[in-house]
């Protein structure tokens, strides 16, 4: 019996030990963001700690900034038109590649998710070089078209994760039975694999909406996403104008994320882990 | 399929025309094309070119290897959490920063890690250092804000390995009397370990490429290859600019390779696909 106490109270010191680092860890990862929001009530200009006092000069600045009020414009209209694209284009090939009998799948795989692994300044100045020469440089078309490109491998994994979930014989069942392809993707396929196709869009938006290094070379000013906008801001002012900014996009973010998936959680078990490493 | 189509001429082909422009020269502040080498010439025998390749395989080595350190820990006590609902909450916040702007996260770094900023005050306070460390605009901070944005590429795929550790292992092993350290070291582990390979697979070229942290926490000090692309560009240096990218892109290329025969060595090559 002895022998079993101490083991037992073993445990419990290394499940305390593992808890205080699960906190020490969950502090550090959460620290950057709360100090923005702290910092947004900052009354010095140079970000002193503790604040010596508050105020919300920084959101009145904020509004009266219209380069900021039209980069979220900008950049919402282009992660639209980015995801909705990838779904297009990115969806129906995922279907392709997951069905059995396509020649070279692999290698097809592989060029389309080949722009994971650009470094994406590299790939952001190759597109820059691109449009310049068809005069499309500073274009809201120049910034999707390469997003789309970003986006695309992600769309394609995660679809393609789900369709290979789908049972084939549903499909053939419902030729056999005389349907046409287009009724088969509409009526059998599509309900299947609405939530993770809706997953893959939310993604690509988010990809899009992100991007900061394939798109500093293609803005300019009057057509400039939100988080270029907001590095170039950085580059000159380290105010906490930007804590204001950011501490309204972080808690737009977390309302968003946490509607999400709720709305998921009760549909059909925890998004994040659907889409997780494990079902890759 | 017009996926392959769009994959060719948004992708390949801008990159192939852009790859070009390195055998072009610059003479007197124009561009000349043609076919030289001298581009290349002038990066290879350029010591200041050097420490950008040095300085990116160094801050990508540190990061790495302090997201595995921290990582795997870290993907443990998550793991350890026996309440569903309390495990979603601490995924979620472990999570969280991924859908934050990177140019927020490195501000809230400047924020914290600055002369007064929280980090230094809470040092001061307690007794641990006398005046302000320098913890931005140098290496550290660039370090350290880049192991932030990367930490969650390490930790997702180290609970998907400890995941799939069937817990009858372990019950089998306590059951024969195997005390818990023991269990970690000859079962959990072993399963687990192909995870950290997997982790860095994806932490080590993302470092190597980064460019707002190191720009942005660096303040001009820290100099690596994606910063000296996006300052050659602006200089209108396009050859110099194009090997940079060529030198940065063969050292992505070359890490993942590496690192994939590592994973593919240890044999447990299963669930390594890119997120």
């Amino acid at each position: 019996m002895g022998f079993r106490f101490s083991s037992l109270r073993r445990r419990d010191w290394i499940r305390v030990a593992l808890r205080i680092y699960l906190g020490a860890a969950v502090l550090y990862i959460l620290a950057p963001l709360a100090i923005v929001m702290i910092n947004s009530l900052n009354a010095t200009a140079y970000s002193l700690f503790p604040p010596p006092s508050l105020t919300t000069r920084w959101y009145a600045h904020l509004f009266q900034l219209p380069e900021f009020g039209s980069a979220i414009r900008v950049s919402l209209e282009i992660a639209a038109a980015t995801a909705a694209l990838a779904l297009l284009i990115g969806s129906p090939a995922a279907f392709v590649l997951t069905r059995r009998g396509l020649r070279w799948a692999d290698g097809w795989r592989a060029l389309l998710t080949a722009p994971i692994v650009i470094p994406q300044i590299v790939f952001g100045l190759a597109m820059f070089i691109f449009f310049l020469g068809l005069g499309l440089n500073g274009t809201v078309v120049s910034i999707v078209l390469t997003h789309l490109v970003v986006a695309l491998p992600f769309v394609v994994i995660v679809t393609g994760a789900a369709f290979l979930d789908l049972d084939p014989s549903l499909e053939e069942a419902a030729l056999d039975l005389g349907a046409r392809v287009p009724q088969v993707v509409w009526h059998v396929v599509l309900p299947q694999i609405r939530l993770p196709v809706l997953a893959a869009g939310v993604f690509a938006f988010i990809i899009s909406f992100d991007q900061l290094e394939t798109t500093l070379f293609l803005v300019r000013p009057g057509v400039t996403t939100l988080p270029v906008q907001m590095f170039l801001y950085m580059e000159t002012f380290q105010d906490p104008t930007m804590a204001a900014l950011s501490t309204l996009l972080i808690l737009g973010v977390g309302v968003g994320l946490l509607a999400f998936d709720v709305a998921v959680h009760r549909r059909s078990g925890p998004l994040l882990r659907r889409i997780g490493p494990r079902s890759s | 399929m017009p996926s392959v189509a769009v994959v060719a001429v948004l992708f390949v082909y801008p990159l192939l025309h852009f790859f070009r422009f390195s055998f072009d020269t610059l003479h007197e502040g124009r561009l000349i094309r043609g076919f030289s080498l001298d581009a290349y010439r002038a990066f290879a025998g350029d010591a200041y070119y050097w420490l950008n390749v040095w300085t990116t395989l160094k801050l990508a080595a540190v990061v790495t290897l302090v997201c595995m350190v921290v990582g795997y820990p870290l993907a443990y006590a998550i793991w350890s959490v026996r309440s569903p609902r309390a495990r979603r909450w601490v995924s979620l916040a472990v999570m969280s920063p991924l859908v934050v702007s990177v140019v927020v996260r490195a501000y809230g770094w400047i924020v914290l890690l600055g002369r007064q900023g929280a980090v230094n005050y809470a040092l001061q306070h307690a007794g641990l250092t006398h005046g302000p460390l320098p913890l931005i605009n140098n290496f550290t901070g660039v370090a350290i804000a880049t192991v932030h944005v990367l930490l969650p590429f390490m930790v997702f795929p180290l609970l998907g390995a400890l995941d799939r550790v069937d817990p009858a292992l372990k019950e089998a092993a306590a059951d024969l009397g195997a005390p818990r350290w023991r269990i970690f070291q000859t079962v959990t582990w072993p399963l687990t370990a192909h995870g950290l390979a997997a982790g860095a697979q994806l932490v080590f070229p993302l470092a190597l490429s980064a460019y707002v942290t190191p720009q942005l926490l660096g303040g001009g000090r820290v100099l690596v290859l994606s910063t000296l692309i996006y300052q050659t560009t602006i200089d209108v240096n396009w050859p110099i600019a194009t090997v940079a990218s060529i030198a940065l892109l063969m050292l992505t290329t070359g890490a993942i390779l590496i690192l994939l025969q590592i994973t593919r060595r240890s044999g447990r090559a299963r669930g390594l696909q890119v997120q």
